[in-house]
């Protein structure tokens, strides 16, 4: 429940939606873009959301695309986390977003809105920073791709007003070999301890954290050290392990150094099976 | 039996599924208004200003209630304001509550109010509460109000101190050739109902007050808020529907009162006030925690002597219940043995943290967890199987409790006999810790497991029966529908004493503290034994009326008759008979004459020679029988990653007489359950302010189906001589051992002692020197 008065549209093209932003910004109405609402709603009856006015994407027909054009997957922001992993285009995609809160609430939790999300696991995005993908950003400047690498530190670097329409990720990386391991506090349910999600490109493993940082990252320095295949794989994660690129977190999930302690252990773990293959 | 023992589908079944059933929060009326509530934000603080012309001015609020001029309210202890007055003495109490239009407007009314605090030293722990610099959470300790057996000492934290002296603890520690000493802590957490409390109340323009709430304890709300507030029990009614889970949280009377309390502000209208879930796990009361110190002394070979005790209970802000749950922690402070010598303090401590209520096993499963770890600990140290050291030392009929009581072969259950079967069941033969696979082990551990119901000695229980035209009939109990299938059981015991067909019997599910007999309060699995008793003597009360008018019909002496089948007739020629529904309005003669009436049984039960304890031993009868069991769970641990899986969990409880084998199973895998969520993962954390960090579903994770390992249940049936069909308690007993049994599991796979919980990775991790 918001005690707040909230004025909500659901606008069905993009240029509505942005058109609309504009207009209840100038009106001083705080508006916001919506999509599934769990966040926005389960914050904002704590008070610690507000806005005065809700955009709603997912009338928008592009925000709903999921399917392969000639060169890459097409994911729209207002898909749902289940509808993703029920037509399972993107293995890897799928298998992080299962790990997201649970199946009821991965009906309403959108690709988007987890991207975009204050909770700030935002574990969707691990599978995109992998595959270098596109961001497909709407706003007052009209729609553009943008490579992740150039938009996504911690969060989306998006202007205001501006959405994400869609992720466009290149075919040849849908299949790679993969490995999505989320570890928790206790058993399966709740937020990440850690997930670290990896794929064996061409030039190596490459790896992407949540539950690390208080962000979700890639770490090229990571990276560089878990493929320096002249070490033997313990000593390759330990030296790792010093480049992570902020304080590791340390809160009621668990303290920095488990955290640490567990990171070892699945670093190794996914060495082992993605060299192996 | 006619149709004891089987597996009867519940009364309230059907609704529940379709989702028709319907539960406090479900009532909506048009003119009815809001409450929501300001709540503190740290865990002792000074208020030292509460503006609230902003929420006033708020159109559509009706009313802001604060906490001056209030009765002081507690259940043993009056130390409780409603709302606080000056002080906050834990995160989530009242400091106001508003009264709106609607839901929106309240909370309005909330956000509107401006309350500047100034941050109290915090008493984070019971034991940080007994040191001699603690700060006093209750200056004034002296001055409140209690009832008998309630021992507060003034100028400390301790709210209430119970004694157990029983025989000589010198002479049992010169006895004794080895010793063990442990200590464990666990902090408090939630019961975590599906259903988060909630009460209407209105006061209707003849000065009565109408109260709706999701309670274990009606009669309780007439009976407290009519203390509280000196009105008299008969103005006040209280109704409860359906409670979607309990779990003890609901005995307690809170959310009731500031319910009153904000009627009371706005002219008697009809208000509700429903918690949203972190005022569920905040304001209301929650499960309490514990720190403990046991000590045990045995013979070479095993023979239990002695135990030497402290509880140190973390009852938080205020008292209410948990002086009596630190007392039922002390009534059975050992484990199901028979020990000669026993010394207990069990302390109910002050804190800054949320107040206790009642939690499933009622100070057992905590009790438990502690000493049934200790018990393996001396296996150990003696080199004996865990579960051969309580054989040996297993509690018998002729051996006395820890209260000193001298029990028989009625009042405890047969504990060797659990022992028993539980081996059996967990295959113990095959070895407790074994290797599987590289950096795998399977572990298994047991612990066994006895409880009393600490019940008032006067508590009592009431049965109506009315007849419907048809011969069927109603059956009215104070018996709260919380999910445990009492009142089907109820049904099973009418229908067996009748011989009639359970269809034709129809359970009032709602109570009505005006029209429904009393029942106490639906706790302490006692809903069977004292309502079923008030349902056979109903059933006697039936029986005899109906003897007595066909008696004269059918012409024949009362002694030569029989109820049953739906009629009255002849023992010695059953065809000679008359059908119930054709007396049970009154029988009618062929030219219209009509005598008799209509029948109405009426029954009662109170628990006989229930004592208070005495203050300096803590000797008494406690409670009416102690049900027994033995308990065991099969985990699978990663040894080096220290992640584990609970494989299979076992019970074998002495559960008297099963009277539904499908919901007394249902009731003990529930149970189990809800011990090993307690024990595996449920917790609050605190930061040193005292406020709770994971007041949410989000970060506080009740187990979730898919987690749960296989769940096995066994009985043994031992009568209770005075209970129906000999049956016993049975809706806790499946939790009290799970928590030891984990830890033991636990302890052996990785060979160190586990004495916290929660038992998550991370504890075991640095139990083993990580981090």
């Amino acid at each position: 429940m918001l005690s707040a008065d909230i004025e909500y549209y659901r606008p069905e093209t993009i240029q509505e939606a942005v058109d609309l932003f504009q207009i209840l910004k100038g009106e001083n109405k705080r508006p916001i873009y919506y999509s599934g609402g769990t966040e926005i709603l389960t914050l904002g009856r704590l008070e610690l959301a507000a806005a005065g006015a809700f955009i709603d994407i997912k009338a928008i027909k592009e925000c709903l695309s999921f399917g392969f054009n000639q060169s890459y997957l097409i994911a729209g922001a207002a898909l749902s986390l289940t509808s993703i992993e029920e037509k399972n285009l993107f293995p890897l995609l799928s298998a992080t977003s299962m790990g997201i809160a649970d199946h009821t609430a991965r009906n309403k939790i959108t690709l988007g809105g987890n991207l975009c999300g204050k909770i700030f696991y935002r574990e969707a995005v691990l599978p995109f920073l992998l595959c270098d993908s596109w961001v497909v950003a709407a706003g007052g400047n009209g729609v553009k791709p943008i490579p992740i690498g150039q938009i996504f530190n911690q969060t989306f670097q998006l202007e205001e007003g501006q959405f994400i329409v869609q992720l466009l990720t290149e075919r040849n990386y849908i299949h790679l070999p993969f490995v999505s391991i989320k570890r928790r506090q206790q058993w399966e349910t709740g937020y990440p301890l850690i997930t670290v999600a990896s794929i064996k490109a061409d030039n190596g493993l490459r790896f992407a954290f949540s539950g690390l940082c208080p962000f979700p990252f890639r770490s090229k320095e990571m990276e560089a050290e878990l493929n320096n295949i002249g070490l033997p794989v313990p000593e390759r994660v330990k030296r790792a392990l010093a480049q992570i690129p902020g304080p590791v977190l340390h809160d009621v999930e668990g303290s920095s150094e488990y955290r640490l302690f567990v990171l070892e252990n699945t670093l190794n773990e996914i060495i082992l099976e993605l060299e192996g293959e | 039996m006619y149709i004891i023992g089987k597996g009867i589908t519940r009364k309230d079944s059907l609704e529940k599924v379709t989702g028709h059933a319907k539960y406090t929060a479900d009532f909506e009326t048009n003119d009815m208004l809001h409450a929501r509530l300001v709540i503190s934000p740290f865990g002792h603080a000074l208020i030292k200003q509460l503006d609230l012309t902003e929420a006033q001015n708020i159109p559509g609020v009706r009313a802001i209630v604060t906490g001056d001029d209030l009765p002081l309210t507690g259940e043993e202890m009056r130390d409780r304001p409603p709302i606080a007055v000056n002080r906050v003495r834990f995160n989530g109490e009242v400091v106001a509550i508003v009264v709106a239009d609607n839901p929106y407007l309240a909370m309005r009314g909330v956000e509107a109010i401006k309350v500047q605090y100034e941050q109290l030293p915090v008493v984070n722990s019971p034991s940080e509460a007994l040191k001699p610099d603690a700060p006093l959470l209750h200056p004034h300790l002296d001055q409140y109000e209690k009832i008998q057996g309630v021992y507060p000492e003034p100028g400390t934290n301790i709210a209430t101190r119970t004694k157990i002296r029983k025989g000589d603890r010198n002479k049992g520690w010169t006895e004794s050739e080895v010793q063990v000493e442990e200590k464990f802590a666990f902090r408090i957490s939630d019961h975590a109902a599906m259903e988060t409390r909630c009460s209407l109340a209105q006061i209707h323009p003849n000065g009565m007050i109408e109260i709706t709430s999701s309670s274990q304890a009606p009669f309780m709300i007439k009976k407290l808020i009519g203390q509280y507030f000196g009105i008299k029990p008969g103005s006040i009614k209280a109704n409860t529907p359906f409670v979607g889970g309990a779990y003890g949280g609901k005995a307690s009377i809170q959310l009731e009162i500031l319910a009153y309390l904000a009627t009371r502000a706005v002219g008697g209208r009809l208000v509700k006030i429903m918690n949203t879930r972190e005022e569920d796990m905040l304001t209301s009361p929650v499960h309490i925690g514990l720190e403990a110190q046991v000590k045990l002394g045995c013979t070479k070979d095993g023979m239990l002597k002695v135990a030497e005790i402290l509880y140190l209970w973390d009852g938080g802000a205020y008292s209410d219940k948990s002086i009596d749950l630190s007392r039922a922690g002390a009534v059975d402070c050992t484990g199901p043995y028979r020990i000669d010598h026993i010394w207990c303090d069990s302390l109910c401590m002050y804190t800054n943290h949320p107040y206790a209520a009642p939690f499933r096993g009622f100070s057992h499963s905590e009790v438990h967890f502690a000493f049934e770890r200790t018990m393996d600990v001396l296996a150990k140290k003696l080199k004996i199987d865990p579960l051969e050291l309580r054989y040996k030392n297993a509690i018998l009929p002729g051996h006395t409790t820890p209260t000193q009581f001298r029990l028989n072969s009625s009042t405890v259950g047969n504990l060797p006999k659990c022992i028993e079967k539980l081996k059996e069941l967990m295959n113990w033969q095959e070895g407790q810790v074994v290797k599987h696979g590289r950096d795998k082990v399977r572990a298994k551990g047991v612990a066994c497991a006895w409880k009393t119901s600490t019940i008032d000695p006067d508590a009592s229980s009431g049965v109506i029966l009315t007849f419907n035209p048809d011969g069927s009939i109603n059956l009215i109990s104070g018996v709260i529908e919380i999910g445990t299938a009492t009142k089907t059981i109820l049904a099973q015991i009418l229908a067996e004493k009748l011989k009639m067909d359970i269809n034709d019997i129809y359970v009032q599910m709602d109570v009505d503290t005006v029209n429904t007999p009393e029942h106490w309060k639906t706790v302490a699995s006692r809903g069977t034994l004292m309502a079923g008793r008030a349902v056979l003597a109903a059933a006697d009360d039936v029986i005899s009326q109906l003897k007595n008018l066909a008696s004269f019909i059918l012409r024949a002496p009362i002694g030569d008759l029989e109820v049953g089948y739906g009629k009255v007739y002849l023992k010695g020629e059953p065809n000679k008979q008359i059908p119930i529904k054709d007396i049970a309005y009154g029988y009618k003669f062929p030219n219209g004459n009509s005598i008799g009436g209509q029948i109405m049984g009426r029954g009662h039960y109170m628990m006989p020679g229930i004592t208070n304890l005495d203050k300096e031993t803590g000797a008494g009868k406690p409670g009416p029988e102690w049900t027994v069991g033995a308990q065991g769970v099969e985990i699978e641990l990663d040894t080096k990653e220290y992640r584990y899986k609970i494989l299979k969990a076992v019970t074998v409880v002495d559960i008297g007489k099963v009277i539904n084998e499908k919901t007394a199973t249902g009731q003990v895998k529930g149970a189990m359950s809800m011990g090993l969520s307690f024990a595996a993962r449920e917790t609050f954390y605190f930061d040193s302010h005292g406020t709770i960090l994971n007041p949410q579903l989000r970060t506080y994770r009740p187990i979730r189906f898919g987690e749960h390992p296989k769940y096995e249940v066994a009985f043994v049936e031992t009568p209770h001589i005075e209970a129906p069909y000999g049956l016993r308690g049975a809706g806790e007993h499946g939790l009290i051992g799970m928590p030891a049994a984990l830890g033991n599991s636990l302890s052996a796979a990785l060979s160190a002692e586990i004495n916290y919980l929660p038992l998550i990775p991370e504890l075991l991790w640095k139990i083993k020197g990580g981090g």
